[in-house]
């Protein structure tokens, strides 16, 4: 058969328009500031060139006791890098194994419940998160409420304020909602058609969800992935309160040069983070792509 | 199964709302304690509409989210709807991944990327100040753009590519088509978008944080500038308030809908005599929840017209920059000092003045906002050694102190101190020394002395220390007996070393949630500044004892009030700094404060004295006479830039232990 | 007849890519019933999208009542369409569908109440005023589409594959009834199918396009009887094509027997394409035909049957009543105006035999077109 040219569609004259004002605006204050970025990254307190700032980064150091009590010197922000990439990773993980499965189910309900249910999960959200996370200091300290119920329940106590735990908690509580939209939005719009074929063609339950329904979500999984893992790299504020000061992240180390008015090296830690991140994004999206688009 | 995922779904949703039923809860607590509960009462909800600052954020926060969410919705939605069209493919391409930039980039990259811009375009324009609404306004645009073009996208692309044409070929004109046939098509993105701008903007902390101005602060940032003193469970009535603001909201468009869906069937089964078809049901429904979206939306855009109806006209301005919970604001029955000097201005000279009142969370955050030139404020209260820094760098303005008569209430005691040792730049607003606080149910007395408390590893992981790196090594240095304002870098690694010996005993790193951790016993010692162990003692739970004493060398501290150099109205400043000084608000403030007052009308005042008591009165004013020769011993000074560089490093360095 | 629109040597090509059109020329005239016909791709919804102020040619001049309307907009040409989706816009209910042309003129409220249900009344959907238009049925929402056009009372409708969405009972239906509304409006119609039979059955006039380019203007008889070229022989109805020689007037030469025709002027000699519908073949006894065969497949389709017959190679298809078995050899016997003689083109040799014919086969590339353009 021949090819058939299909007539792309006439562009009306507000239609050329329309986008100009955003364009500009897109330049002004998304790429140009990314510039100024870079430009303080590269440059000292009287704005001429250096590296200084970004050789400083990779080569601070710090000494650090071993679990055998000897000394040891590491590279301070590298260290700072790696453990925030970690606990941002952890989160992001358990937002998606505590996510997937209510997106599921949310997707399944009926019309009402599913709105209920997606309204629910957005409530939260309205509610400033610095509170949020405030009141989740009082769940979970020592005498907190958690430790209550357990004890009340003779189930012993746990120390989990200040551990890794809890800003993983922190962080999965802020974000998931991030996790849950875009999965259930994808699912939501699934062919409902496709699941009974599948049936039809012998798969059980267990096989429908994995041969058709999980990759027919995962660009909804990428975007719930982006959705948590960026803002949880550079939270500073999760850390402070719910690990009792002790983790040190990426955000920490920005805002401290910031107050510290080390704007440049500020700037350099950012910009090392940002190219890190669109790297990483960058290999992602690519990976993704194939996922969702070459089959699975 | 089936049992299974509902037991799963309600195990999320108790997750999800955990926090929110602790806030609730506490919003109705008897004391100020946020973990330990003694009682119900509705004082918070009084507070909160007493607290006209926090109203003031409130209110900001709103037009903020209001003016960003509708500009960045129509902005957006032109965008979409042209990118939707764009032919060219490279430009379409470099389009969507401008768009996709401030997704993938974490806010605090966004913010600080749009803050240096600011700052230097601000510079280069010579602008006393940068940053303000517009700036805010213009960040939070930026980033709520994104969402809304990727929820518009979408829809345009579901739509059957003919209606605009249809329209045209019916009489439209290509924009009446695009009002008349496309809008109504993609309206259900454009308010979801819409709905996640508003939303985004509401919680923003971040990108708010680095392009605030002056006049312009911000719910979030009211909130994490009360990280010195305390988060009160004021901010949870409010929080309170919202969530319930917003379920009525929910409740009340769902009932429309309803109704309205009822009144559709009835017709429908009239007509046709039998029930309803069940076949398009989904249709329907999600209709229903267009409609749903469409009431609420309206709902809330009403809501912003009120808001924006309540803007006063501008008079004159004064801005004022403080540490945040650092005046008396109302609460309790107390002084709200700022509308009462807005009320004394006009009465005294017949003219209104409006005070923006913004609060910071440290010295150094302020010194940040004030050397960036991007703000301009006329009142502020930093510490001794930061004022000693800023008037190195020529950063404050000399006082006309013929317009501060009340000055004289200031004892010689308080005059000539190092950071102004001529008496040109400073008024002081409160003193104070750090000492220890412990829970006497958990600290042997014998134990209860000088600095070892805190190094005791009988109370390992009980401890609490500083989480700002001054006051943390100004712990160690006082211990070892070392000058806390040395140049030596030797001497700084050797307080590094004694905080890292102390680093497993500590069970925190704490501003503000050193009170929680103290007043339910979590925590069996700290150190912190002596009024603040009031606080605490307010709130202390049933099974704690909290006790205070002095260690031999510890830091004493003054605050100020200085007039900085982008100061726009230095009469007006000095007049309030003066309004400051006089009786009533002087009491006021220290009687919130709980710091002590360098002001003989506040010191000497009767009603004061009562309403502290002995045991406070002690303690807060111990060795007053005493102070000027403690002060220029153990006070904090200036530090050169390369000293406090190698000190933050060293601080990093704590900190990833 | 007046001519209500003249399409003069329009070029069109998108985007620098291949002419969709070539240089094509069109009358269309008052009160008259045209259709485009032709396969995916051929232009021809280019073509109503041209006259519909949608595109512009690149090249060529668009006349309506003798005035050039290249640049008149869409919303000012007195032309309206009923699109291939019917685009019904799903926030308004059947009334206000149609009485969306009359609101944007702010026509008086009676006068829209009237004249709607004027329409209603005439496209039969009394009583579903308001309805929402997603909850009606394909036929339904093709009616309102119709009476949407018809409100603001066109000189010309244009149809974009209307029908192609309708089952073939429903279809049936509408055809007729489409034709009652052109007779009872009097509205010039210019209707877009890949059709034949719909365009056949209901069409004043026929356009068979293909490639960009127009084959053939005609009455349904005309373009039936007399296939301008192979294209055209092979794409209205079923045809069988063969390779011949005009030997002079009204004598031609094809399968190896010479036969009487009714044809002339192809001078002598001369290579042509010759075409014999498959129900003009009467099956005769092996000796009275004038050539004879082998049946190679025989389908019943109720009426009659279709039997291919394998004539020394080629490959023919022949409608019958009369029943014969596969395998039997059988002869044929053709009347001269049943031949009909065409001029040698590039499409000669494409088209016309059946050796690899299916029914199945062909409903296939139907359906996978229909989706195109």
């Amino acid at each position: 058969m021949k090819k058939v040219i299909v007539p792309p569609q006439r562009v009306q004259p507000h239609e050329r328009v329309a986008p100009v004002p955003y364009m500009v605006w897109a330049v002004l204050f998304t790429v140009v500031p990314l510039l100024f970025i870079a430009y303080y990254a590269l440059t000292d307190n009287q704005f001429h060139f250096t590296f200084d700032n970004i050789t400083r980064f990779f080569t601070a150091t710090s000494t650090m006791e071993a679990a055998d009590g000897t000394q040891k010197v590491i590279h301070t922000y590298l260290l700072i890098f790696w453990r925030s990439f970690k606990l941002a990773l952890i989160s992001t993980a358990v937002c998606l194994l505590m996510g997937y499965p209510i997106a599921y189910i949310i997707a399944r309900a009926s019309p009402k419940a599913q709105s209920t249910m997606i309204t629910l999960i957005m409530i939260p959200m309205w509610m400033n998160f610095l509170i949020r996370t405030y009141a989740w200091m009082t769940i979970l300290q020592d005498t907190g409420i958690l430790n209550g119920i357990l004890s009340a329940l003779h189930l012993g106590t746990v120390k989990i304020i200040g551990t890794e735990g809890a800003v993983v908690v922190g962080m999965v509580y802020d974000f998931l909602p991030y996790m849950i939209l875009p999965i259930y939005s994808v699912m939501a719009k699934m062919d409902t058609r496709l699941l009974e074929a599948a049936r039809d063609l012998g798969c059980n339950s267990l096989g429908v969800l994995r041969r058709v329904i999980f990759p027919l979500s995962l660009p909804g999984v990428f975007s719930g992935i982006t959705m948590v893992l960026v803002p949880s790299i550079s939270t500073f504020y999760i850390s402070q309160k719910l690990g009792n000061g002790k983790f040190y992240l990426i955000g920490d180390a920005i805002e401290g040069q910031y107050v510290a008015n080390n704007l440049h090296f500020a700037a350099a830690i950012a910009f090392i983070l940002m190219v890190a991140l669109l790297l990483s994004m960058a290999v992602f999206q690519r990976l993704a792509n194939r996922r969702s688009y070459g089959g699975a | 199964m089936k049992k299974m995922s509902k037991i799963y779904t309600a195990l999320i949703f108790a997750f999800l709302f955990a926090p929110i039923v602790i806030l609730l809860v506490f919003s109705f607590n008897a004391s100020k304690s946020l973990s330990v509960f003694s009682g119900f009462s509705f004082k918070w909800y009084r507070e909160l509409l007493r607290d006209g600052e926090t109203l003031i954020s409130l209110k900001n926060t709103l037009i903020l989210a209001f003016s960003a969410s509708i500009i960045s919705t129509v902005m957006g939605t032109a965008a979409a709807v042209g990118m939707h069209k764009l032919r060219n493919r490279y430009l379409r391409a470099a389009m969507d991944s401008v768009t996709n930039i401030p997704m993938i980039n974490p806010d605090i990259i966004t913010g600080i990327s749009l803050m240096l811009m600011f700052v230097f375009v601000g510079s280069r324009l010579g602008r006393a100040t940068s940053l303000g609404f517009g700036t805010m306004l213009i960040a939070h645009i930026t980033f709520c753009l994104p969402y809304v073009i990727l929820q518009v996208l979408p829809k345009l692309q579901q739509m059957d590519k003919s209606l605009p044409e249809a329209a045209m070929d019916l009489g439209c004109t290509p924009m009446r088509a695009f009002l008349r046939a496309e809008l109504p098509e993609i309206l259900p993105g454009i308010i979801t978008g819409m709905i996640m701008a508003f939303t985004l903007s509401l919680d923003d902390f971040v990108i708010s944080y680095f392009t605030q101005g002056n006049n312009f602060q911000t719910l979030p940032i009211r909130i994490y500038s009360m990280t010195k003193k305390t988060v009160t469970p004021k901010m949870y009535a409010l929080a309170t308030l919202i969530f319930f603001t917003i379920l009525a909201l929910l409740l009340a468009s769902n009932f429309i809908g309803d109704e309205d869906t009822r009144r559709l069937r009835e017709e429908r089964q009239k007509r046709r005599g039998k029930a309803a078809q069940p076949k398009k049901r989904r249709r329907e429904l999600s209709e229903k929840t267009k409609r749903r979206i469409v009431y609420s939306a309206l709902g809330v855009a009403a809501a912003g017209a009120l808001l924006f109806a309540l803007i006063p006209p501008q008079p004159q301005v004064l801005n004022v920059y403080n540490w945040g919970e650092y005046i008396s604001d109302g609460s309790e029955d107390s002084l709200d000092t700022i509308a009462a000097f807005e009320d004394w201005y006009q009465e005294t000279y017949g003219q209104r003045i409006q005070v923006n009142y913004a609060t910071f969370t440290s010295n150094e955050d302020m010194y940040a906002k004030l050397k960036s030139g991007a703000v301009s404020y006329d009142v502020i209260i930093p510490s001794d050694y930061m004022i000693a820094r800023m008037r190195e760098e020529n950063m404050l303005l000399p006082l006309d102190y013929g317009n501060i008569p009340n000055y004289e209430n200031i004892p010689d005691n308080f005059r000539n101190l190092y950071y102004d040792e001529n008496n040109e730049y400073t008024v002081p607003y409160t003193y104070g020394v750090v000492g220890v606080i412990y829970n006497a149910n958990a600290v042997d007395e014998a134990d209860a002395e000088g600095w070892d408390l805190l190094w005791n590893k009988k109370y390992a992981g009980q401890i609490l220390q500083f989480n700002n790196n001054r006051d943390a090594f100004g712990t160690a240095m006082y211990k070892l007996g070392i000058d806390v304002n040395t140049a030596d870098k030797a001497d700084w690694d050797r307080a590094l070393a004694e905080l890292k010996d102390q680093n497993p005993l500590v069970k925190s790193y704490v501003m503000d949630e050193i009170y929680n951790m103290m007043e339910s016993g979590e925590a069996a010692a700290a150190a912190y500044y002596a009024g603040d162990y009031f606080t605490m003692l307010d709130a202390q739970a049933d099974n704690v004892d909290l006790q205070f004493y002095y260690p031999e060398r510890t830091n004493y501290f003054v605050d100020a009030m200085c007039i900085p150099s982008c100061c726009q109205s230095k009469e007006l400043a000095e007049i309030f700094i003066n309004y400051m000084l006089s009786e009533e608000p002087a009491v006021a403030n220290a009687e919130y404060i709980y710091y002590a007052s360098p002001n003989r009308l506040v010191y000497e005042n009767e009603d004061y004295i009562d309403e502290m008591g002995e045991e406070a009165m002690d303690i807060l004013y111990q060795g007053q006479d005493k102070f000027q020769e403690n002060y220029n011993a153990y006070a904090y000074r200036s530090l050169d830039p390369e000293t406090l560089d190698y000190v933050n490093s060293l601080w990093e360095n704590l900190k990833i232990n | 007849m007046q001519k209500i629109i003249e399409l003069k040597h329009i070029t069109k090509s998108f985007d620098g890519g291949e002419p969709v059109l070539k240089d094509v020329s069109l009358d269309v005239y008052d009160n008259e019933f045209l259709t485009l016909l032709g396969p995916s791709g051929c232009g021809k919804t280019t073509i109503l999208r041209i006259i519909g102020g949608f595109e512009q040619p690149d090249e060529g001049d668009v006349l309506f009542l003798g005035e050039r309307i290249n640049d008149i907009p869409a919303h000012k040409r007195n032309v309206n369409t009923v699109f291939q989706r019917y685009a019904l816009f799903p926030h308004l209910n059947v009334f206000e569908n149609i009485a969306f042309p009359l609101r944007e003129k702010h026509v008086p409220k009676d006068e829209i109440e009237q004249k709607v249900h004027e329409l209603l009344e005439m496209v039969a959907l009394k009583g579903f005023e308001h309805r929402s238009v997603t909850r009606l049925s394909g036929g339904q929402q093709q009616r309102v589409a119709i009476a949407r056009a018809l409100i603001s009372r066109p000189r010309v409708l244009l149809l974009d594959e209307p029908l192609g969405a309708l089952d073939l009972k429903l279809r049936k239906d509408m055809q007729q009834e489409l034709k009652n509304i052109q007779k009872q409006t009097g509205i010039t119609f210019i209707f877009v199918t890949h059709d034949q039979e719909e365009a056949l059955s209901m069409s004043d006039t026929i356009v068979v396009m293909s490639e960009g380019k127009i084959h053939q203007i005609g009455s349904p008889t005309d373009i039936y009887n007399e296939p301008s070229n192979a294209f055209v022989a092979d794409f209205i109805g079923e045809s069988n094509i063969l390779d011949g020689t005009m030997v002079r007037d009204r004598v031609v030469n094809f399968s190896g027997h010479t036969f009487d025709c009714v044809d002339e002027g192809f001078g002598e000699n001369t290579p042509v394409d010759v075409v014999v519908r498959p129900e003009d073949v009467d099956i005769v006894p092996v000796e009275k035909g004038m050539l004879r065969g082998v049946v190679t497949s025989v389908t019943f389709m109720g009426v009659h049957y279709e039997i291919i017959v394998d004539i020394g190679g080629f490959k023919w298809m022949i409608q019958t009543t009369d029943f014969v078995a596969e395998g039997e050899t059988i002869g044929l016997f053709i009347e001269p105006d049943a031949i009909h003689v065409m001029p040698r083109s590039e499409y000669s040799g494409m088209f016309g035999d059946y050796s690899s014919f299916s029914n199945e086969l062909d409903e296939l590339s139907v359906v996978e077109s229909e989706d195109d353009e």
